[in-house]
């Protein structure tokens, strides 16, 4: 995960809450968590590795698959669930924001923008866009719902969930006042926090 | 690797959850490796239901391997040139450990079915006591699969102080109804055998080996996945040379005999009633109006949580109820599910993944 988000998640995180971290990979947002805010953080992943990664840095983590698993997670009572870099890779990305708010007071995701100009601009010469953070072709790619800016957030508002904040990268993953004055068109990725009505 | 059997004895006795008192009793202990000078290196495994204080190495009388030998020894998953392992024959076991086939001191005769019922909490009230005879104040780890499971989940309870990790294989926190059913064909096979005589056999100098037999057999179908047996005997024929029995036909009949007879002779039918009852009561949560949660809220240990998806006797899905309750309540928890094809049994068995987290576990 670039550092800038891992600063910008680290921000939106109370100290001493309680997190949950979808896709959590090798445990690393959430060790620094821990060590630096004192949260109480759990971790869901799938693939082996990163699992054991968790387990040898001491944090929690339960394998699971997050196309299938956030429900499971339904009667818990987190205060933040994090998805980063994985919400275009899920089968139905509204249900599992849905279901992310369901169980956590906040939410914080991450998603690349498909509206970001070199993108744009790749179509317009044919090409399906590969930038930093849409670095696979598109045989390769796990993205299944790509979506733009402009597009996410008439998602959150048609769902009822509140964007609290929200922070734009140009596409070396750096906060950028330029990327914020026209998103959908310069701003290569967006972090959101978005909340429950 | 240093390993030591030793019988301790506890004059003092020990209180049961049941109200009855047991006025001294004795446990049969196996250590391997060496405890440290801070004595923070302990590991405490815990048997299931059939296992003994033989967790590893090879028996000295002949040469069986230990029942978790797989996972316990020198670089192993659970390693003895870093840890002191400590295994003892649950109370009311049949393998040193005072149990139904024991003298009663107020009596002066084999206790037989006046045998108390012991429970979990019973087991883990026990190892505490053992756990003060070491003198060892906080285990590094509590470790066990199946009903050794229940026992390392109870130590997170019973004594939040005691022990800094616990791991949970293969277990739940409440046995089903499907388990208890299981557990009373079992007995019932047991009790019909005409050489039970209402559980004083031994005063009639016989065994009920038939029904022993017979409940061990069912027992071990419910340890081995449909896969795992498929692979291992398929519906090969047993080859006449070497047939336990004339009346079998398929090689997995040959096999259930062979094995229900080795368990008749080794095992005694109380102590297979008792560790089957111990089992069927266990309920995490009976002392908090079932409200699981609750009964957790108090551990302070770390968790790890192992299912294996070829179990049907405690399945994954009973660990990870066990995962979110705690999860719940804010204790640090993991939860894996690993793919070993042996069923219930698979948590005996070493593999690569398995052994990698239980090491990344004790080391973390």
């Amino acid at each position: 995960m670039a550092i800038q988000i891992s600063k910008v998640i680290k921000n939106w995180v109370p100290s001493k809450s309680k997190v949950i971290d979808f896709g959590c990979g090798d445990g690393s947002l959430l060790k620094d968590l821990i060590d630096t805010k004192g949260i109480c953080g759990y971790g869901v992943e799938i693939d082996h590795e990163k699992i054991q990664q968790c387990i040898e840095k001491g944090i929690s983590v339960i394998e699971k698959d997050i196309n299938e698993g956030i429900q499971d997670f339904e009667s818990s009572d987190f205060d933040i669930a994090i998805m980063a870099s994985s919400i275009q890779c899920l089968k139905n990305p509204d249900i599992a924001l849905k279901r992310m708010l369901r169980l956590s007071k906040k939410c914080i995701v991450t998603l690349p923008n498909l509206g970001y100009w070199k993108c744009r601009l790749a179509l317009l010469l044919g090409k399906m866009p590969v930038t930093p953070n849409l670095p696979s072709s598109w045989y390769e790619t796990e993205n299944l719902h790509l979506c733009t800016i402009k597009d996410f957030e008439k998602l959150c508002s048609d769902s009822g969930f509140v964007i609290d904040e929200r922070i734009f990268l140009d596409s070396s993953g750096v906060e950028s006042a330029t990327a914020s004055l026209l998103p959908n068109l310069l701003a290569s990725e967006g972090v959101y926090l978005l909340a429950r009505k | 690797m240093k390993v030591k059997t030793e019988l301790v004895t506890f004059k003092e006795g020990i209180e049961l959850t049941s109200g009855s008192k047991l006025s001294m009793f004795e446990l049969m202990v196996e250590t391997y490796g060496e405890l440290n000078q801070d004595k923070s290196n302990g590991i405490l495994v815990c048997h299931a239901f059939s296992g003994n204080h033989h967790a590893a190495g090879e028996s000295k009388d002949d040469g069986t391997p230990g029942w978790w030998d797989q996972l316990i020894g020198p670089n192993k998953a659970i390693d003895t040139n870093k840890n002191f392992v400590v295994c003892c024959n649950n109370l009311g076991g049949c393998s040193g450990s005072t149990g139904p086939t024991s003298i009663n001191p107020s009596t002066n005769e084999i206790y037989g079915k006046e045998f108390p019922f012991i429970s979990v909490t019973d087991w883990v009230n026990s190892q505490k006591k053992l756990t003060d005879y070491l003198g060892i104040d906080k285990w590094q780890l509590v470790a066990g699969g199946s009903l050794g499971g229940m026992q390392a989940l109870q130590w997170a309870i019973s004594f939040p102080d005691s022990l800094k990790k616990s791991g949970i294989f293969a277990a739940a926190a409440k046995s089903s109804t499907q388990n208890i059913a299981m557990n009373e064909v079992a007995r019932e096979s047991i009790r019909n055998d005409s050489n039970f005589y209402d559980g004083d056999y031994l005063k009639n100098d016989t065994k009920p080996k038939s029904g022993l037999k017979t409940a061990r057999m069912l027992a071990h179908v419910t340890y081995l996945s449909e896969k795992h047996m498929d692979l291992k005997f398929g519906r090969k024929f047993q080859d006449i040379n070497s047939k336990v029995t004339g009346g079998v036909d398929f090689e997995i009949e040959n096999y259930l005999q062979y094995k229900g007879k080795k368990f008749s002779n080794s095992f005694d039918a109380n102590s297979y009633i008792l560790m089957t009852k111990a089992m069927d009561s266990y309920d995490a949560a009976s002392l908090f109006d079932g409200n699981l949660e609750e009964a957790l809220s108090c551990i302070k240990a770390k968790l790890l949580i192992i299912g294996f998806e070829t179990d049907w006797l405690y399945p994954p899905a009973r660990g990870r109820e066990i995962q979110l309750a705690a999860m719940n309540v804010n204790i640090p928890c993991s939860y894996i599910t690993l793919n070993g094809e042996q069923g219930h049994d698979s948590f005996l068995f070493a593999s690569e993944r398995y052994n990698n987290i239980v090491k990344k576990f004790i080391d973390s």
